[in-house]
């Protein structure tokens, strides 16, 4: 019908189109094909293949329908073929359905992204991540050792319980097996409340910390026995090793398509104008943010490419100037971060020697926590006053800030363990301590449950300070903008969402957990409730009192820099797990591997008892002979998916010109075919109006007359 | 769950399933959405297919389009007179098209058709300036506007000949990913 006339201009350019449909009926280059006079060749692959590829076409529904009312007189025979595929088709739309059901905060994740873009969504689904990732961590802790152990505490009496042999000599060191947790039995309400905050006293001796545990092997009967010590190494490696896991493959999906689409760097401006509007986005509200979002981000790309210009555009004298200066500012920010790590090696120290009760002790306990979380807040600060002076180009002047607050956070982190573990093990030489066990006995009766506090303290601590973040500044500041109208509040003004900031804090936080997962077994437990309050309170802020951010947060590149962030942090857990393993030597007094000269040797002990032939087979691949040959093979498979990856460009890159060809050509014979045409048009003059009907020209993308012979909107199609 | 609804011919309701991303429920749910827009025009009994066209400005009235900028755009891509009435059908494309399930290519064949606003099947200059403007709501300048859009054609067009084709955008969505879920409308 009035379809296949066609409508819509055509101009110049498009004579050669003229043959084509109208313009929803599938240009044959571009949009999927349908061929009508294909018939069907049998087999079940048809069944499944012609409805999937009739919904796939661009055609109207109507036509579509058409389409298939031919198909179905076609294919009577298979048609229980077809029902079955159809059954099928709808039974994965009900699987997908359910399992988008099932993703965690999927709707709220999906209103963010709406309101405030891809950035601020992508700390989100970050935050999720980790959720998911320490959940699963408690269920493989729980499932391995906290239950057995909870369950062998309870077992009647007629199973044996033996105690592991002890390898080390202990004569002599009787006084190193004293270890006593609970001060006194007296304790006042207040107590229970500084216990809970600094896992001290009650929280001290239970399933909380490491020292609880026993270092028993339970013998239930003849085929069964459980060693707690190896169950509760083992644990702990497989649950680093599951982090690493999850952490690389979901790398590897992000990487993925930062790399498929270019890093996002390259056309801007295009994913902006096209992709940028977010068709789901609903209310006046939401729409009028995101406009002006748009709106700004396109400002700031223009004045960034001003920016650039007149940098280029610099004086000898004055580049150096700049560079000097540049140099200079770095110094000073180096400075600074030098003297936060003093401050914390100083205030561990300080806080390990000095023990009081109260609410000093607390503030005592707390005071390396204090000291990070305060060097966490001033050094980012003074260093964003620092790069105003810098003159970057904004893109530059973020990437520097991560890089600097990631610096910080992270080594800071590091110092803390290093002091703590070098007033452990008696390195800074000061104390005499270390003599008849090896360990600082003066200090830890205990070693592990300490450091298992301090990593539930600092845990504790930033959750604390997250949450006092956002009811004494976040809400105050809002209602001030909202209530004063001063201009400079009015200038300040609401909240802004910064993501780099935010999502160090979740990398750090994690950081910590992974260290002290091995000396309290049940952080990861306290980190998922922790992380789950915390997304509900910063969607909470998010909504409540941020506006949209201005510098806009490219997600796609940094996703990967957020897990190469969490990437750094884990191996900088695992350092410490493997240094704490394999070179300290255990308490005496307590936890799963007294009696034992490291913790790694439960490992080889352990060994001993296993049958023969797996014994065989672990020490075949252990050694020589076989890691040689698998290092070899890894080696080549390496350069097999290089050399695949770089023909991959080639092609992609040899495709793209081919393209460019193609156009050129396309135009080269559209002017072609102009010029024909003005050549034969003054022949055709005299022979009438009607061969008129076969020289459409037109020159410009806008309408120009129409011919009276046909109805206003149409154009012709030469047939 | 049963075949109790009388309102589409069983055979309908499988050519929606076929022809649409939809399922049964979800053809039925968007029929009532289409049905609450003008109760007084369109009838129960689809069976007998009825020629009923709803006017654009009721169409432009559902509380998922009232926002969007581009929502006159859309409905005259998706309608069969291309000027925004639609029938049952043009409205059940329209949301197959904009669902979830839609394949990358198809989107971008419509986002194609949705911005070039003069439908020369080329994104040309003054396409990609109204575009711009309705993104901006008018409140750029006339010379960051300009400046955006030689911005836009130096990024895009690949062909050299100064305006976008179907070819030149499909292969800049290809690079985009976050197309696909910015160019959907949940209903």
């Amino acid at each position: 019908m009035c379809y296949f006339e066609g409508q819509g201009y055509y101009s110049t350019e498009q004579s050669l189109r003229l043959r084509r449909l109208s313009s929803r009926v599938p240009n044959q280059n571009a949009a999927p094909h349908f061929d009508w006079g294909s018939s069907p060749e049998g087999g079940k692959d048809d069944g499944e293949e012609e409805p999937r590829n009739l919904r796939e076409l661009a055609m109207p529904l109507y036509m579509k329908k058409k389409v298939w009312q031919v198909q179905q007189m076609r294919i009577p025979v298979a048609s229980g073929r077809v029902r079955r595929s159809r059954a099928l088709r709808l039974f994965y739309a009900e699987a997908r359905n359910a399992l988008a059901m099932v993703t965690l905060w999927r709707r709220a994740i999906h209103k963010i992204g709406g309101h405030f873009g891809g950035g601020v969504q992508s700390y989100f689904v970050f935050l999720r991540f980790l959720v998911v990732l320490n959940f699963l961590s408690f269920l493989l802790i729980a499932g391995f050792v906290l239950i057995p152990s909870i369950v062998f505490h309870s077992l009647p009496f007629n199973t044996s319980i033996s105690h592991m042999p002890n390898t080390t000599n202990i004569t002599g060191l009787e006084q190193c097996m004293v270890y006593d947790p609970n001060p006194g039995a007296l304790t006042v309400f207040y107590i229970y409340f500084l216990d809970l905050l600094s896992g001290t006293g009650f929280m001290e001796y239970s399933y909380m910390f490491y020292g609880y545990y026993n270092n028993t092997m339970v013998v239930v009967d003849e085929s069964f026995s459980y060693n707690i010590p190896l169950a509760y190494l083992l644990t702990v490696s497989f649950y680093f090793l599951f982090c690493l896991f999850c952490i690389i493959v979901r790398m590897g999906g992000v990487a993925r398509v930062a790399v498929a689409t270019g890093g996002g760097a390259a056309g801007g401006y295009s994913m902006m104008v096209f992709t940028g509007w977010d068709y789901g986005l609903q209310g006046g509200c939401a729409t009028r943010l995101k406009q002006n979002n748009i709106r700004y981000q396109l400002q700031v790309d223009l004045e960034e490419e001003r920016l650039k210009l007149k940098a280029r555009s610099l004086t000898l004298l004055q580049t150096v100037g700049l560079y000097t200066l540049r140099g200079f500012l770095n110094l000073i920010v180096i400075a600074l971060i030098l003297g936060a790590f003093t401050a914390i090696a100083a205030a561990t120290t300080f806080s390990q020697k000095n023990q009081r009760d109260g609410i000093v002790g607390l503030l005592l306990e707390y005071l390396p926590s204090i000291v990070i979380t305060v060097s966490n807040f001033v050094v980012p600060f003074l260093c964003d006053l620092i790069a105003q002076l810098e003159n970057h180009n904004p893109s530059t002047t973020i990437i520097l800030a991560l890089l600097r607050a990631v610096f910080l956070r992270l080594v800071s982190l590091a110092v803390l363990l290093y002091t703590l573990w070098s007033n452990i093990t008696c390195e800074n030489g000061m104390d005499t301590g270390c003599e008849p066990c090896s360990y600082n006995y003066q200090q830890y009766q205990c070693w592990e449950t300490r450091i298992g506090q301090e990593m539930y303290k600092l845990t504790l601590f930033d959750f604390l300070t997250t949450i006092a973040v956002l009811i004494l500044l976040e809400f105050p500041r809002r209602m001030v903008v909202d209530n004063c109208s001063n201009k400079l509040i009015q200038w300040v003004g609401r909240q802004e969402f910064l993501v780099p900031p935010n999502v160090l804090g979740l990398v750090y936080a994690q950081t910590v957990v992974w260290t002290g997962a091995l000396f309290c077994p049940l952080l990861p437990l306290v980190n998922t409730i922790k992380f789950v309050i915390i997304f509900y309170c910063k969607k909470i802020t998010l909504f409540h009192n941020c506006r949209p951010a201005v510098k806009v947060f490219r997600s796609t590149s940094s996703n990967i820099v957020f897990f190469l962030v969490l990437l750094f942090g884990w191996i900088l857990a695992s350092t410490v797990l493997i240094y704490s393993m394999a070179e300290i030597h255990p308490s005496y007094g307590c936890g799963p591997f007294r009696f034992s000269s490291s913790m790694w040797s439960t490992i080889p002990e352990s060994f001993q008892n296993l049958p023969h032939t797996a014994q065989d087979f672990l020490t075949y691949i252990g050694s020589q002979a076989f890691s040689i040959p698998l290092f070899i093979f890894s080696c080549v498979l390496l350069c097999y998916v290089a050399a695949l990856a770089s023909v991959y460009g080639k092609s992609v890159a040899l495709l793209k010109a081919q393209l460019k060809l193609e156009g050129r050509d396309k135009q080269f014979l559209v002017k072609q075919i102009e010029e024909l045409q003005k050549k034969l048009k003054p022949k055709q003059d005299p022979m009438g109006p009607m061969a008129l009907s076969h020289d459409h020209v037109q020159a410009t993308c806008d309408p120009q007359d129409s011919y009276s012979s046909s109805p206003p909107l149409h154009s012709y199609a030469l047939d | 769950m049963g075949n109790k609804q009388t309102i589409f011919t069983p055979q309908q309701l499988d050519a929606y399933q076929d022809c649409t991303f939809f399922t049964r429920k979800e053809i039925l749910r968007l029929y009532h959405r289409y049905r609450d827009l003008a109760p007084q025009l369109v009838p129960l009994d689809y069976t007998s297919r009825p020629d009923v066209k709803l006017p654009y400005e009721l169409i432009g009235s559902m509380p998922e389009l009232k926002d969007n900028p581009f929502r006159q755009r859309i409905a005259e891509v998706f309608s069969e007179d291309g000027e925004g009435n639609m029938t049952l059908d043009d409205f059940l494309d329209m949301f197959s098209v904009l669902s979830e399930m839609a394949p990358r290519d198809l989107k971008a064949y419509y986002a194609f058709k949705i911005y070039d606003f003069n439908n020369d099947d080329f994104i040309c200059k003054s396409d990609l300036e109204k575009t711009l403007n309705k993104l901006t709501r008018n409140e750029l300048t006339e010379d960051e506007v300009r400046m955006v859009c030689e911005k836009v054609i130096d990024e895009a067009d690949l062909d050299n000949d100064g305006r976008l084709s179907l070819e030149d955008f499909q292969h800049m969505i290809v690079r985009a990913p976050e197309f696909l879920s910015t160019f959907h409308i949940r209903i």
